[in-house]
């Protein structure tokens, strides 16, 4: 439907802009001289006008004649000797008419949407609907936890937090976990916790409260990665982007191979050393697990000749094989290595370096899809 | 489906401009007819095509369609609809395609309705309007583009800002816009004329019409703008020297400057090349106030420079625009026959002094705009030019052009004879004397640059009121004598006592509003009361209200004077819960002799707010209403003007059809 108006829309556009055709040779043209000679009689007869009114003395009226029958006689003498050239150049016009759609639909195809519908809000019942729910549903929790005598279980309390933070009210957010910084099972998380629900309250800017549970959070687990990262921005809040930097690296320092939240601390210091100046660090350097070409690697294999590239390459895998041996457990290692091999035409390998990952597979779950890879790189090198 | 439609839509103009920009210009070098044609039906399909992207994303606002981002991030379901509507052009991405859209209208106007305007000159013109269209579609395309979708959509829409849901400032970017733009498709004449080599009469009165159009719809939408600023923002005041104001002042005072001396190329066949030099400086100047504002250089140098890829486009296209223009004029104007010649005493030199005089101004604004910013971005440091620059360099600069603006109209082309006119006007000189006077008894004391605008007011309204007297011999022959010459008189004419009054009865607006403005600011709980400009006023009780989208604290004042009841006013302060912001609904009396001016806000005090205190402004600002009676009188002398008859002459055939060129499309 959406291509059928697309095309109808082209198309008619392709058939406006042919539109002089039609009137082919029988075009009639408007030159310069005969619109201008209009202009200057209608001057006159103005001034005889006004003249006949009295608006302008006899004097005044000589004058205006005699300037504009000047530039009359002037115009005629100049009038336009090049003959105008009627019915050619149909074709140029034909093509641009032909063009325009298709340069359209070309720039379409590289910058539309074709596969997202639209949706009007009032369509939209059901989502509502659901999301409504979900809101009743954290309202009777609420009241639920605030009528328990005891005060309501802190598992309670910390997942209706986590409901309001996915619902988008930060604030309320904020609020259910403020609830539950002076209960004894306050853990460093519950503070850090709390930070991030106020500081995504505020847009991003880091309170004074928000700092105080900060350092109350530092204060019961110091490693406590949340904790640090939002300590980070609020030095980086205040001006002081280098500490703030170093304080991520000392605590991707203190880290014991890699972790999740690895990766956000890397792209924020590398943000931050952007700013001020320092070189980017990479994940690699924390986790040496995960080495792969960095940066630099790839600037150096561009550069080289079509065999050094080769042995570059073999030299890399050769390194991540060496790594795989030393500590087979790593999944994704073997699959990345089976992939380097199969691409480096070297089915042998490839195949049981596939088989080591198979052998890894059994305590991944039913539905992972590195299962589909595995399976199909062995069905596939046996064929 | 539909925004995807808006976004085909928009590409197929594009492409339709690239064809505009290049077949006619090079059909009108070649003398081929068909390609010189080609520009008319381009021109209208571009307006069809941009009228129709904008209609797909003014509906994806209606409905709400979240599955846009603009959508999103400008409106919300909860919204009354008219905001929603005008949701479409209050985003950065949506008023560029106003922008476009207007500039595709001028296009399309000058294409149907220019049947007047000889073939090589239309198709030039139609050329250089599609580059203009071309660079500002890609712009659009290529870097804020108005049908980004998302998906899945969010819950609900970012709530526009509060302060934008005034019916005032909905409609005022398109009337600004019309304006703005306006000026481009006079810069596409301009231009076409360099190119061809030739200006004469006949070219200005083609461009009249458009000069006419664009200056009488950027004065409405300046007085929109301020209207809103006096009557939304609760500042009390209607100008503020704002870089936002300035920009958009800017072209207006090189455009009226633009149709004054097109009015001398017009008649006197003089003046060609500073007409073109200033109908390439007004769209300069528009585009200058399109890059300032859309660039965010006005919120800060530096935001703009780490995310300089929009602020860059433009800048690029402004300095292609610009240098390529005034090149293009310097090669060709000194190529231009000279016209007319006049002695320093006639119509022209007035004409000449408005112009100067109006360029002067242009640059004082101009300076104290973009200087802030040069001193930001060089030196680090932020500073501000505010109202007393302006107020100490512009008004000395305007009092000398109204004084002069006065007797223009009264001097005859090309000789004049000043002595006789000023003894035409000395009733009015007699008249002024005593307006000073009175001005100077009621302000003893007072500003002496407020008791010169008053005279210099009364003296412009009583001379252009002489003026006409003088052409329809009003006093001096049988009064139907006067109706039948009232009558004669073109209606460019009347146009010109109209603006030229309106412009004398805006200064007294001016002048009473700022030199004699009183304010107190009180603090006190409901029974306080107030006495200002001969009113007491007394806060009765402060409630709180519920609103479609707000919640309102609105005080009750009643209004007394010499114990008599004059008025109950109402401000009200609004909170928007979803935008989590306030707004200030001041409640205004207005009446000729000036407009009594009331907001409140809660204190910043929580004790005091606890104790019901609440702070309360009130002015009185004399006279205020003439602004906006002087700008009706503006607007009104451009349509006069607009809808007389000789614009329309020079058509090879009488076309019945085209009654009003202020509506340029169908």
């Amino acid at each position: 439907m959406m291509w059928v108006l697309f095309g109808a829309l082209a198309l008619a556009s392709g058939l406006f802009i042919a539109l002089p055709l039609r009137r082919g040779a029988s075009v009639r043209s408007l030159g310069r001289s005969d619109s201008t000679m209009a202009i200057l009689r209608d001057q006159l007869a103005e001034v005889d006008r006004d003249r006949a009114r009295g608006l302008i003395s006899k004097a005044e009226a000589d004058a205006a004649t005699i300037e504009v029958k000047r530039r009359m006689l002037a115009l005629s003498r100049q009038s336009e000797k090049a003959t105008m050239e009627a019915g050619s150049g149909r074709g140029v016009l034909l093509v641009a008419a032909g063009l325009v759609p298709a340069l359209a639909v070309v720039l379409y195809l590289l910058s539309g949407s074709p596969d997202v519908p639209s949706v009007a809000f009032a369509d939209r019942a059901d989502e509502r609907a659901e999301s409504a729910e979900i809101a009743e549903l954290a309202g009777r929790l609420q009241d639920q936890l605030e009528s328990d005598p005891e005060g309501g279980p802190t598992e309670g309390w910390q997942l209706l937090a986590a409901v309001y933070s996915r619902m988008n009210r930060p604030a309320a957010a904020a609020e259910v976990y403020g609830r539950l910084l002076d209960r004894e099972d306050a853990t460093s998380a519950t503070f850090s916790l709390y930070a991030e629900a106020l500081i995504q309250a505020e847009n991003g800017i880091v309170t004074p409260d928000a700092e105080g549970a900060l350092d109350r959070a530092q204060e019961l687990d110091p490693s406590n990665p949340a904790a640090t990262f939002y300590k980070s921005v609020a030095m980086e809040q205040a001006g002081a982007r280098a500490d703030a930097r170093d304080l991520l690296l000392a605590r991707l320092d203190a880290s014991d191979g890699f972790q999740p939240w690895m990766e956000s601390f890397v792209a924020r210091a590398n943000l931050l050393g952007d700013q001020i100046g320092a070189d980017a660090i990479s994940l690699a350097d924390y986790a040496p697990m995960l080495r792969g070409p960095d940066a630099a690697d790839m600037a150096a294999a561009s550069e080289m000749s079509e065999e050094d590239r080769g042995a570059f390459i073999r030299s890399m895998v050769d390194g991540l094989a060496t790594r795989l041996e030393e500590n087979p457990d790593d999944l994704d290692g073997w699959l990345r290595l089976g992939r380097a091999y199969a691409v480096l035409g070297d089915t042998e390998k490839s195949r049981s370096a596939y088989e080591s990952a198979e052998a890894l597979l059994a305590d991944v779950p039913q539905d992972d899809p590195r299962r589909a890879v595995v399976r199909n790189a062995l069905g596939g090198s046996s064929e | 489906m539909i925004p995807e439609l808006g976004q085909f839509a928009l590409l197929l103009a594009l492409v339709a401009a690239l064809v505009q920009s290049v077949l006619p210009i090079v059909g009108a070098a070649k003398r081929n007819v068909l390609w010189m044609q080609s520009a008319t039906t381009t021109a209208v399909l571009q307006l069809g095509l941009i009228g129709l992207a904008f209609a797909a994303l003014m509906r994806s606002f209606v409905v709400s369609d979240f599955t846009v981002r603009n959508v999103v991030e400008n409106s919300n379901s909860l919204k009354p609809m008219l905001f929603k509507v005008s949701g479409t052009w209050g985003s950065h991405e949506g008023s560029l395609l106003l922008w476009v859209l207007i500039l595709a209208l001028f296009g399309a106007g000058v294409a149907i309705m220019g049947r007047n305007v000889p073939d090589g000159l239309k198709a030039r013109t139609l050329s250089v309007q599609a580059w203009i269209s071309v660079g500002f579609l890609s712009f659009m395309l290529f870097t804020s583009n108005p049908f980004e979708r998302v998906f899945p959509p969010p819950v609900d829409g970012q709530d526009l800002n509060p302060l934008l849901q005034d019916v005032g400032l909905a409609m005022h970017p398109p009337l600004l816009y019309i304006g703005y733009v306006g000026f481009s498709i006079v810069f596409s004449f301009a231009v076409a004329a360099l190119i061809e080599g030739r200006i004469d009469p006949a070219w200005a009165r083609w461009v009249r019409p458009w000069t006419l159009a664009a200056w009488t719809s950027l004065t409405a939408g300046i007085a929109l703008g301020s209207w809103w600023a006096y009557y939304e923002l609760g500042w009390g005041g209607w100008w503020f020297w704002d870089p936002v104001e300035n920009v958009s002042f800017m072209p207006w005072l090189l455009g009226t400057a633009l149709l004054h001396s097109a009015i001398v190329t017009e008649k006197r066949d003089a003046f060609k090349s500073w007409t073109i030099l200033l109908a390439i400086l007004t769209f300069s100047l528009s585009l200058l106030g399109t890059f300032v504002v859309r660039s965010g250089l006005l919120t800060s140098v530096h935001a703009f420079a780490v995310d300089p890829e929009r602020g860059l486009y433009i800048l690029g296209l402004l300095g292609i625009t610009i240098v390529g223009s005034l090149t293009l004029y310097a090669v060709r104007a000194p190529k231009l026959e000279a016209g007319g010649i006049f002695a320093p005493i006639s119509r022209e030199g007035g004409l000449l002094v408005n112009n100067l005089l109006l360029a002067t101004a242009t640059a004082v604004v101009l300076f104290g705009t973009l200087y802030p910013l040069f001193v930001e971005a060089v030196a680090d440091d932020k500073i501000s030019v505010g109202p007393p620059f302006f107020n100490a360099s512009f008004i000395p600069i305007m009092l000398p052009l109204i004084v002069v603006m006065a007797v223009g109209p009264l001097l005859s082309w090309k000789r004049a004879d000043l002595p006789g006119v000023l003894s035409r006007l000395k009733w009015v000189a007699a008249l002024t004397a005593i307006a000073a006077l009175v001005a100077w008894y009621i302000d003893t004391g007072g500003p002496v640059l407020a008791v010169i605008a008053i005279a210099v007011a009364v003296w412009l309204f009583f001379a252009t009121l002489r003026e006409w007297a003088l052409r329809v011999k009003l006093g001096s022959a049988p009064l139907a004598e006067s109706w039948r010459r009232a009558r004669g008189l073109p209606r460019a004419s009347h146009g010109m006592t109209l603006a030229h009054a309106g412009l004398a009865v805006c200064i007294l607006g001016f002048t009473g509003s700022s030199a004699w403005k009183d304010e107190v600011i009180r603090f006190g709980a409901p029974g306080t009361e107030v006495s200002i400009a001969g009113f007491d006023l007394r806060l009765e009780k402060v409630e709180r209200l519920r609103g479609p989208n707000y919640f309102s604290d609105m005080g009750t004042f009643t209004v007394t004077r010499d114990g008599e009841p004059v008025a109950v006013m109402r401000p009200e302060r609004r909170s928007y819960p979803v935008a989590q912001s306030q707004t200030t609904e001041a409640a205004i009396r207005s009446t000729i002799a000036g407009d009594l001016y009331v907001s409140i806000t809660a204190p910043a005090d929580e004790e005091a707010q606890a104790a019901g205190m609440w702070t309360m402004r009130i002015l009185y600002e004399p006279l205020v209403g003439f602004i906006w009676l002087g700008t009706f009188m503006l607007v009104g002398g451009g349509l006069l003007s607009l809808s007389d008859r000789r614009l329309r002459v020079g058509a090879p055939r009488r076309s019945r059809v085209p009654s009003a060129v202020a509506t340029p499309a169908e």
